[in-house]
């Protein structure tokens, strides 16, 4: 090394500080830069849903439900699923004295999503009126979201889907498109229906047309869907008559949207 | 100074025969094999994995994991060639940086594969969800990763091609070029605390992380364990420098005789057991907690269904306590030994458990799984088997880091004569 470079060394240890500030400087913009950028960003919002003028709920009451999968059936019709992909489960559960009874379960829409806490680009969110949803344009594919869900709820598309649901048209008609391969998706409590039910001015859980298509298609009633926030809803009438209404996992915290009302042989207590 | 460096050999009959060119041709065929597997997961998705709904982290995530793991020396050795100023360390903090490099770079590969779309790797970076512990690794780890790049030039450029290759004086563009780049390396060496400091933060910040994605899982039983974070952090130092151990005494005492003195390998041992053996002592406290709280029936139910399967409390007790106990004994007690195959024998074992600790962490709560069942919650088992596919992308990476690491240990000097300014 040189005597020549050797002395240069204090007045570049100055310089590189002060590189060093404007690198930190530049740094520090253009995170704050990328941060306004992804606001900008139609539809992300991540909250807990609180706040909104409609709460959406569900009521499942056991004691009606026949297993009959007719929910999972116009699930997959209505929203466009391949025959080996269901958001809505129906499975066969044994209560504490050994009595079977069956379990059906779309999402929970918790307030305190895992799967939206988890989700590192925001393509899952918790909109205001509480629905869990997805922003499929965001999502990479990383399934940290179906890791995290305690109910087992989230589906993957595994590969490309090109053909329609056998259940289509029996038990509906598809009313979203298809997503891509390689994305994670899940129930949207019919989000579609909703939205559009609402600007027509339709009431979500009592007109047809905006309400989810498992609540619509339960040929036995067991389902009840609406607004939590009204006191008026029917899912809010169900709840105020039924003593003890159940949710999934309650020790979790999640705060699930999606009640059960327990059969009435399990003496209304709850397990676990 | 001019390193010289000796090629590993191999006697065949009365020849000394240079291993280097069949080592590179078994790299080839993981390579090109990986590739085969490669274009089938792009083609046609993850289809042709042996993931489902029930299990979808499996091989990859693992790799993933233990690659960023056995990085782990990295930060390490930056923070005490940098930090704490040991000077008769800076050799090896050099080989550490390239441990570093190749294991986060790795992990980024794997990862890309395990994406449903690739494509959109760099989501995270732009559409920020600071709530998301896996959103705090990407960013830490691309971070983390250009800093390593930063650190690694200077090393590279340490080679004799860069400074005196007969066509710099050729080609005057490529001399040009070569300045340019020994220009940048100067000037990113003399960052280097700064880098060591990014680097120790990063790390701490990710290596905990990636404990806490698994540990935020409250709905798997299994995985609901405070202490993972610290875990992870001090597996991934113990491991790393274990397999830092192990890898400097083949660059160091075989390939570059004399380049680095016995006594600071030994050193580099008792730091490798140090941290095992705090690593260990944790690990063990751990499982007295979770033994003790070990009435909730589910996470009972939990363990006891994954023994009827799998050797898991065997892969615990041996794999994760012994196989990190004991090594990391040996290796404390170093200088008594002085023996560097023992030494290497057990340098191996921590490696072996730093993996499996991340293996057990990954599939123990997704396979066996805590039904929602309100009244009599159960837990059943999931099944999972890697495809060929999934291994075929496991020797793509992993001949990859090992090609990567062939590379630097037969050609670059790890002299540190050129950038030292000291």
């Amino acid at each position: 090394m040189s005597e020549q470079e050797k002395s240069s060394h204090p007045k570049e240890d100055k310089v590189s500080r002060r590189d060093f500030l404007k690198m930190t400087g530049a740094l520090a913009g253009a995170a704050a830069l990328t941060q306004i950028a992804s606001l900008g960003i139609k539809n992300v919002q991540a909250g807990h849903g609180e706040g909104g003028e409609h709460r959406w709920g569900m009521v499942i009451d056991i004691n009606l439900c026949i297993g009959c999968n007719y929910c999972t059936y116009s699930c997959q019709a209505v929203n466009n699923l391949s025959d080996d992909m269901r958001y809505n489960v129906v499975t066969t559960e044994t209560l504490e004295n050994g009595d079977e009874y069956f379990l059906s379960r779309p999402c929970m829409h918790c307030d305190d999503a895992p799967c939206v806490h988890v989700c590192p680009v925001n393509a899952t969110y918790v909109r205001d009126d509480g629905i869990v949803t997805m922003n499929y344009d965001l999502c990479i594919g990383c399934r940290y979201c179906e890791v995290a869900c305690p109910y087992d709820v989230r589906v993957f598309n595994w590969y490309e889907h090109t053909d329609t649901s056998p259940r289509v048209p029996s038990f509906g008609t598809p009313e979203v498109p298809p997503r891509p391969r390689g994305v994670m998706e899940k129930c949207t409590f019919c989000q579609h229906r909703i939205d559009v039910g609402l600007e027509r001015g339709m009431v979500p859980g009592v007109d047809d047309a905006a309400t989810p298509a498992c609540v619509v298609a339960c040929p036995t009633g067991a389902r009840i869907f609406g607004d939590l926030n009204d006191p008026e809803s029917a899912v809010s009438m169900a709840l105020e008559a039924c003593k003890t209404p159940i949710r999934l996992r309650e020790e979790l915290s999640t705060s699930p949207k999606v009640y059960y009302l327990p059969p009435k042989t399990a003496a209304s207590t709850e397990g676990g | 100074m001019q390193t010289i460096i000796q090629p590993l050999t191999m006697r065949l009959g009365k020849r000394e025969v240079d291993i280097f060119p069949f080592w590179l041709a078994i790299l080839g065929v993981g390579i090109l094999f990986g590739l085969v597997g490669a274009y089938q997961v792009f083609a046609y998705g993850l289809q042709v994995t042996g993931l489902t709904n029930q299990v979808p982290w499996g091989l990859w995530i693992t790799i993933d994991l233990s690659a960023i793991a056995l990085g782990g020396s990295a930060f390490t050795f930056g923070v005490i060639v940098y930090l704490l100023r040991i000077k008769r360390m800076e050799i090896i903090g050099k080989l550490s940086v390239l441990l570093g490099f190749l294991g986060y770079s790795a992990a980024g590969m794997i990862l890309l594969f395990d994406l449903g779309q690739p494509l959109r790797f760099w989501h995270p970076v732009v559409f920020w969800q600071p709530h998301s512990l896996l959103w705090e690794i990407t960013m830490c780890v691309v971070l983390y990763l250009t800093v390593l790049m930063a650190e690694l030039l200077p090393i590279v450029l340490e080679h004799p091609a860069f400074t005196s290759h007969p066509w710099l004086t050729r080609f005057p563009i490529l001399r040009k070029a070569s300045n340019g780049l020994n220009w940048l390396a100067r000037r990113l060496h003399s960052f280097a605390p700064a880098l060591a400091v990014i680097g120790l933060t990063l790390s701490l910040l990710h290596q905990a992380s990636l404990g806490a994605t698994y540990s935020v899982l409250s709905g798997r039983g299994l995985w609901f364990n405070q202490s993972a974070p610290v875990q992870f952090v001090l597996s991934a130092m113990g491991g790393g420098t274990a397999l830092l151990f192990f890898l400097s005494v083949v660059v160091f005492r075989i390939m570059r005789p004399g380049q680095v003195k016995d006594e600071v390998l030994y050193d580099v041992a008792r730091i490798a057991g140090g941290i095992i053996l705090l690593c260990i002592y944790i690990r063990v406290w751990d499982w007295a907690v979770t033994n003790y709280y070990s009435f909730d029936t589910e996470v009972a139910l939990q363990t006891e269904m994954l023994n009827s399967i799998t050797p898991y409390s065997t892969s615990f007790w041996v794999g994760q306590v012994l196989f990190a106990l004991i090594p990391g004994m040996i290796l404390l007690a170093a200088k008594r030994i002085r023996n560097f195959r023992i030494l290497m024998a057990a340098a191996i074992l921590p490696i072996i458990c730093t993996v499996l600790v991340r293996w057990n962490y990954n599939f123990s709560g997704l396979i066996a799984w805590i039904t929602y069942d309100p009244f009599t919650p159960t837990v059943v088992l999931n099944s999972y088997s890697p495809t060929w596919q999934e291994w075929a992308v496991a020797s793509l990476v992993i001949s990859y880091w090992l090609l990567g690491f062939s590379l630097a240990a037969r050609y670059l000097p790890f002299s540190g004569s050129k950038h030292t300014h000291e």
